[in-house]
């Protein structure tokens, strides 16, 4: 692999605050490392924005490893950019070419109100889990392992559900700007568990009723949201929701 | 019963109705198909159907209202699914681009507001050259009956309304290509492993129809019937 430094043309959203109105301001950057990562180039960036004196570039990130869903970013018109599985983090600048132009926009709903730059701010999640993506049962002391069987598959199937790190990138990619996935994924890992058993109905309700609440948008089936999802979370966790919701209608 | 009035204003609700009537469009749209192929069977057969359809009666009356009542809901919710979904972005993307498979985002998707509500406007016409025809009669086996036949002939020599016609069931095939595909998952009868194979009945469902309806006018059209 090449380590020959890489010209890149970048194109970033740049927003002083909440209510500003914001713009595409052009960077060129014309010793970009191959292997430095999507934000590794950002920082390399920033280092030389307040060089100069200019206010750096606004973005969240935190671990840098892919697993807590911080970074938050639209590349050339895909949440975290092409690469399949991939948080933007994770991204690497081998990925694009010497010369590439690059579109790096925020996460763009209603529901997520933009902060500053790129930064987003995507608490509506929060409030979604708070109404009822937890088990509310004092367990005392840790079970021992065995005590209660869950058969492979579907302990398999909620572990999935529950890799989702809750970054987004399904409602920035969705053109509806839905969080079906999201909350989809949230309600269906308690749904293959024992322990999601007794508040499934209220779960399934609440939950579904405050993604609504916080404007999000609804789910035409477009599955984009599978596409970009880092974790790879299939919109079967959207089916499984349908289900979870209208089975909690009957007692 | 106010849950049950809740959850049909859901997000969940709104599509579990749209997905319903949705199918129950596509059985009416698929019955209709069938009815049209009569055609090809001489005057005696569509003319006999036609009128075999009308002496239905009462039966038939409940079925157009259903009919209705499913066609209004399905207008509405596909609407109210568009301005929501204007409402959830006001300030769209300067650049944006589908991650591509396993995204269901195809033209027909996206284009579902559009084929639609061209959908909607062709029905209006639609029934207004032929339900709401004043037809001649013709006489078969000693009744009398509406000739549907001769009606159809007529309308089809007409280039506009052919291409029209031709044109719109062309988008008939499009809605239904991502319709019936979405309505099963809107109906949560969707697993990892059906997805692909019911995502590809859509598309034959779809094809199927459409070529379907686009035999009958292209035929009396070319002279070919």
């Amino acid at each position: 692999m090449s380590d020959q430094q890489m010209t890149i043309h970048l194109k970033v959203w740049r927003q002083k605050g909440p209510n500003s109105k914001g713009e595409l301001v052009d960077y060129t950057m014309d010793d970009v490392n191959p292997h430095m990562s999507f934000l590794e180039m950002f920082d390399w960036l920033n280092e030389k924005l307040m060089k100069q004196g200019e206010e750096p570039i606004e973005f969240d990130h935190d671990c840098r490893e892919g697993i807590c869903g911080s970074c938050n970013m639209m590349i050339n018109g895909q949440a975290h950019g092409p690469q399949k599985a991939t948080a933007a983090c994770q991204l690497h600048m081998r990925q694009f070419s010497d010369g590439d132009t690059i579109y790096v926009e925020p996460w763009r709903a209603k529901a997520f109100p933009i902060i500053k730059d790129l930064v987003v701010d995507r608490s509506a999640f929060d409030r979604i889990v708070e109404a009822g993506g937890y088990v509310s049962v004092n367990t005392g002391g840790a079970v021992d392992a065995n005590a209660q069987l869950i058969p492979k598959k579907e302990a398999d199937i909620a572990f999935d559900y529950a890799t989702c790190i809750g970054c987004g990138a399904c409602v920035a990619a969705c053109p509806n700007s839905s969080a079906s996935l999201f909350t989809g994924a949230k309600i269906a890992q308690f749904a293959h568990l024992p322990q999601g058993e007794p508040e499934r109905k209220e779960r399934a309700r609440a939950m579904v009723d405050q993604m609504k609440e916080e404007g999000f948008g609804d789910c035409s089936n477009f599955a984009e949201c599978e596409a970009v999802c880092p974790k790879e979370i299939s919109i079967t966790a959207i089916a499984e929701m349908r289900r979870e919701y209208v089975k909690s209608l009957f007692d | 019963m106010s849950k049950f009035k809740a959850a049909l204003q859901s997000q969940v609700g709104r599509k579990l109705i749209t997905g319903i009537t949705g199918l129950g469009l596509v059985l009416f749209i698929i019955v209709h198909l069938l009815g049209n192929l009569s055609y090809f069977g001489g005057p005696e057969a569509i003319n006999t159907y036609s009128h075999t359809l009308h002496e239905l009666g009462g039966l038939l009356w409940a079925a157009r209202l259903g009919l209705l009542v499913f066609f209004l809901f399905h207008i509405y919710l596909g609407i109210s699914i568009w301005l929501e979904k204007r409402r959830a972005r006001p300030v769209g993307y300067e650049s944006y681009n589908s991650r591509g498979v396993p995204s269901r985002q195809s033209w027909s998707a996206r284009s579902m507001i559009i084929t639609g509500v061209i959908l909607l406007v062709f029905v209006v016409f639609h029934l207004n050259t032929f339900a709401f025809h004043d037809f001649q009669t013709t006489v078969i086996n000693g009744v009398e009956m509406h000739d549907v036949h001769a009606r159809l002939t007529e309308v089809f020599q007409h280039e506009v309304y052919t291409i029209s016609y031709v044109l719109t069931m062309v988008l008939l095939g499009m809605h239904l290509r991502h319709g019936v595909w979405s309505s099963f998952q809107s109906l949560g009868w969707m697993s990892r492993n059906s997805n692909p194979v019911v995502y590809s009945i859509a598309y034959i469902l779809g094809l199927i129809i459409a070529v379907g309806f686009i035999g009958l006018p292209v035929s009396i059209y070319f002279g070919l019937v």
